[in-house]
């Protein structure tokens, strides 16, 4: 319905006006596009970049290799079937695109743009939670999934079926799609895990952070007492920290939570476990405990690991060090570690480092960095990276891609980057989730929350969710 | 000739109804319109437009939110729910007629169709696009009602079913209740505030024999703003600053909303925010043009162009607040000159929204903060809390030597010099008003005495402090 109104409108537009260049003045500026995909590499999978020029124009003409677009106002909505023959031509070549526009009755060519395309491809879906970005008090969350290579979307939380419910963390199995969790929160509420489609509501106490080991049997999960705080000067914002934080494994097939005291020290604060792709090791971040909110300044947390064996389910006894605060972080000043993520083929991991604390969100110099694992090296990613937070990661099966969450449009609003790293472990310019709508994140007043690829759709519906809420929930001993 | 003056009767009467519909919103409801119109947003973009679409009903809802936006202006909101009211009638007197349905019992029930759908206006919960749902389905009933035979209405009714309820959904059934005229007198100080109309806000809480906790709220607001609050503390009892209000999952929008006001007059840009953010939560589709313009705001005062630019951007796209984003847009910066010298420079990190502390934090930065000095000396004697009262006293008005001598902070002052045993030194220094002094020895003999009623002895001794 929604979809057939707007090629109603489309159509109009473009019978009743379709202005061509001419008299055409050249000019060296890049073209003001928003979102902005000014020399970008994109996989050939994506859906059509479309975008708005942010100009007072009448008119505009798009050339992007054998694609030609002449539209009246300032956005370039690019068919679909076109799209798709223009990436598979295009593929691991580059497009030069072509922007001119009609401002003030002159039409002005900017500096053609480039398009790199590869055949890597992103995994096709992506599921993201849709709240305010002031996360204290919610209404009409939603958990979505949206398929990458257009512009479909489903629910897989929704707070009409949910009893507006708080709704969080949708995380899969090696990025696959038949065995995955989400959280929902409020009395009654648990995990809600999904294996081939049958859901199962778990009791799994404490949950907030977690990740599966790569058999899918077990989940390292951290509990932690989140407190909100608030900065006095405005540009800051919100600060959230954890009063207390453990480490622990839970046991999906026999119901039961391996804990260790080294993971769960009253002295220290253990969070953001993830298992390595060969489910040897947890790795995850520690700090000591400081007294907070007033020394937040000084709780910054290190990367670290325990050894896991995935057979016999125990945890190892020594904790190894890979990154500490003030050692490894090519900046002057200290720095905390946050979100470690490894790609599946094991060869990187990915971080976020803020100058403290544990919630890189609202910190604006909350930036990725990536640390070879063969070599210890580190990229500070600097073509990725934003003067506004970019944080909360996810790598694409073939770890080729990943997606992260970034405010570097307006600070408050998250919105969902990809960027590619090439064989050579290149990261190459990201760019944003491409819309139906080059307006839409104008409009948009919800934050793109813990974006994660999936190779696939869920196999579940909102309606399934709803249903496996109402479950007696499966305890943990 | 005899028809046509039937005919001319319904109409005569219809009409009359009307009329009295409007008159009736008009002149004792017209605040309600404005509370609608604050609490929604309608963007002129197709991406925004489309969105109408993802259920059914979309076609009503886009009319009725495109109207509601035109309840900004005056007498417009009255004209377009009578406009809608009239359409109904019309459309259901015509059918009912079509229908044989003999001509008084068509006009009683359309009368009774009208006054329903007026009195489901009363409710701020109810939306104009539920009254649009109601005329698409008007519409529908007149067209079937011109066909001749009931096999032909039967089957244009099970053709055009669909698309209707497609198009126009299903109207929201409301409990019926009486119009809400306090909650009107709530909207009226509220939005005369908003409107800039102080004068007004003070005239209608004055001249108002029953006053709500919102009416003080925004009269004491105003009046601190004027640099006037310690003048007026004592007028209204119980009172309501604001000041003790914290915001949960359950505090209710209107009290968000409020506090937003507050943190704004104080020059909390962090908590003008959040309170801003979190009114768009609890209102229609998540979106509030208010508080988009107040968001807009504060992030122009607190420099963050790039956050100010998303807003004004959403404003661009109304038709109403078009030309104000262009405006702050081009002139923020000086519009907004005062608040920005108001706004904490230094970080500290809290884990409340204790508005004392919020507002020690601010009187820190800029001790020439009137309305947040004002604000917690107030707080604080409402409290009886004379210690905190002397403290903050000396902090902000005597180490800075600006001492400000309100009447009110005077007579406070008397309470703690005489609870004290202070020595004659300390009164020299404290009181300088040597009227207030004269009247407190006065009150000491006759304490208790109503004919000391607007002192804030007779408070601190007579009245029951707020309990938080």
């Amino acid at each position: 319905m929604r979809k057939l109104f707007v090629y109603i409108v489309f159509l109009g537009l473009i019978v009743s006006c379709t202005p061509i260049p001419e008299n055409v003045q050249h000019s060296n500026e890049q073209p003001p596009i928003y979102p902005d995909y000014c020399d970008v590499t994109i996989p050939e999978n994506i859906a059509p970049l479309n975008f708005l020029l942010r100009a007072d124009c009448e008119a505009i003409e798009v050339k992007a290799g054998i694609l030609t677009l002449n539209t009246c106002g300032n956005e370039a909505v690019f068919d679909i079937d076109e799209w798709k023959a223009l990436m598979q031509q295009s593929r691991d070549k580059e497009i030069e695109v072509t922007v001119t526009a009609l401002i003030n009755g002159t039409w002005k060519q900017y500096k053609p743009i480039k398009w790199q395309v590869v055949s890597d491809k992103v995994d096709p879906y992506l599921t993201y939670r849709l709240i305010e970005p002031d996360y204290e008090i919610w209404n009409n969350v939603q958990i979505q999934q949206r398929c990458v290579e257009n512009f479909d979307v489903n629910a897989l939380g929704h707070y009409e079926q949910l009893e507006n419910r708080c709704m969080n963390c949708h995380t899969f199995a090696n990025q696959n799609p038949q065995l995955s969790m989400m959280y929902v929160r409020g009395p009654g509420g648990g995990a809600i895990l999904n294996r081939h489609g049958q859901l199962s509501k778990l009791d799994i106490p404490g949950s907030v952070y977690f990740g599966f080991s790569p058999s899918g049997r077990y989940i390292t999960y951290s509990t932690q007492k989140i407190i909100p705080a608030f900065h006095s000067m405005p540009a800051k914002r919100l600060e959230v920290y954890d009063a207390e934080s453990n480490v622990y494994v839970a046991d999906i097939q026999k119901h039961r939570v391996i804990s260790l005291p080294l993971l769960a020290d009253s002295l220290k604060f253990e969070t953001f476990p993830t298992f390595s792709p060969d489910g040897k090791y947890i790795y995850y971040c520690a700090a000591d405990s400081v007294s907070l909110p007033s020394k937040i300044r000084n709780l910054q947390y290190r990367l670290v690991r325990i050894p896991f064996d995935e057979s016999s389910g125990t945890i190892g006894t020594h904790v190894d060090t890979l990154l500490s605060p003030d050692s490894c972080l090519q900046t002057p000043r200290k720095s905390s570690v946050c979100h470690p993520r490894i790609s599946p083929d094991g060869r990187y991991l990915l971080y976020t480092v803020a100058d403290y604390g544990t919630f890189p969100i609202w910190h604006p110099e909350a930036d990725l960095q990536l640390m070879d694992l063969q070599t210890g090296a580190i990229d500070t990613l600097a073509v990725v990276n934003s003067g506004k937070s970019d944080t909360y990661h996810s790598w694409s099966s073939n770890s080729r891609w990943f997606v992260f969450a970034s405010k570097r449009d307006d600070g408050l609003y998250g919105k969902p980057y990809f960027c590619y790293i090439d064989k050579e472990g290149k990261a190459h310019k990201p760019f944003c989730l491409p819309q139906e709508h080059p307006t839409f994140y104008d409009n948009n007043l919800k934050s793109f929350n813990a974006p994660e690829l999936g190779k696939g759709k869920v196999p579940f519906d909102v309606n399934d969710v709803a249903k496996a809420m109402k479950q007696e929930a499966i305890s943990f001993k | 000739m005899k028809r046509l003056g039937l005919i001319g009767i319904s109409n005569i009467v219809m009409a009359l109804w009307t009329v009295a519909i409007w008159c009736f919103f008009q002149f004792w409801y017209p605040y309600h319109f404005f509370f609608q119109e604050q609490n929604q947003i309608f963007l002129c973009s197709w991406d925004y437009i489309s969105t109408y679409f993802e259920k059914s009903g979309g076609l009503a809802r886009l009319i009725g939110d495109f109207l509601t936006q035109f309840y900004y202006y005056l007498y417009v909101g009255a004209i377009i729910l009578i406009s809608c009211l009239l359409l109904i009638g019309t459309l259901l007197y015509k059918a009912l007629r079509n229908f044989k349905v003999s001509k008084a019992v068509a006009l009683i029930l359309t009368l009774a169709m009208m006054t329903s759908v007026a009195v489901c206006h009363f409710s701020t919960s109810y939306r104009l696009s539920s009254t649009i749902s109601i005329v698409g389905w008007g519409l529908l009933l007149w067209l079937v009602s011109l066909l001749p035979c009931w096999k032909k209405q039967l089957a244009v009714l099970a053709l055009t079913i669909l698309p209707v309820y497609l198009l126009f959904g299903l109207p929201e059934v409301k409990k019926l209740q009486g119009p809400d005229l306090i909650l009107e007198k709530d909207f009226a100080v509220d939005c005369e505030y908003y409107f800039g109309n102080h004068d007004e806000v003070i005239h209608l809480v004055e001249s108002s024999s029953q006053r709500t906790d919102q009416m003080i709220f925004f009269y004491n607001l105003v009046q601190a703003q004027r640099g006037e609050l310690p003048d007026h503390l004592m007028k209204f009892t119980p009172n309501i600053l604001g000041t003790f209000y914290k915001i949960g999952p359950e505090t209710p929008m209107l009290t968000i909303r409020n506090m937003n006001e507050l943190y704004w007059a104080l020059g909390d840009m962090t908590f003008t925010e959040r309170a801003a953010m979190m009114t768009n939560v609890f209102s229609h589709d998540n979106r509030n043009v208010r508080m988009i313009r107040r968001l807009a705001e504060c992030n122009i005062v607190s420099g963050d162009t790039l956050a100010a630019e998303k807003y004004l951007r959403i404003l661009d796209k109304t038709l109403i607040y078009k030309r104000w984003a262009d405006n702050v847009r081009l002139y923020g910066k000086d519009i907004y000159q005062k608040k920005m010298q108001m706004v904490n420079r230094r970080d500290t990190i809290t884990i409340t929204d204790n508005a004392h502390f919020l507002m020690m934090q601010l009187l820190d930065t800029n001790s020439d903060n009137i309305v947040a000095l004002d604000y917690i000396l107030c707080s604080t004697l409402l409290l009886k809390d004379i210690t905190n009262f002397k403290r903050d006293y000396d902090r902000y008005c005597i180490e800075t030597g600006k001492p400000r001598l309100k009447t009110l902070y005077q007579e406070a002052l008397c309470i703690w010099l005489a609870g004290t045993d202070a020595s004659q030194e300390d009164w020299e220094k404290y009181i300088q008003r040597t009227e207030v002094f004269q009247r407190f020895q006065q009150y000491n003999q006759q304490r208790g005495s109503i004919q000391f009623k607007d002192t804030y002895w007779y408070y601190f001794d007579k009245i029951k402090a707020p309990e938080i």
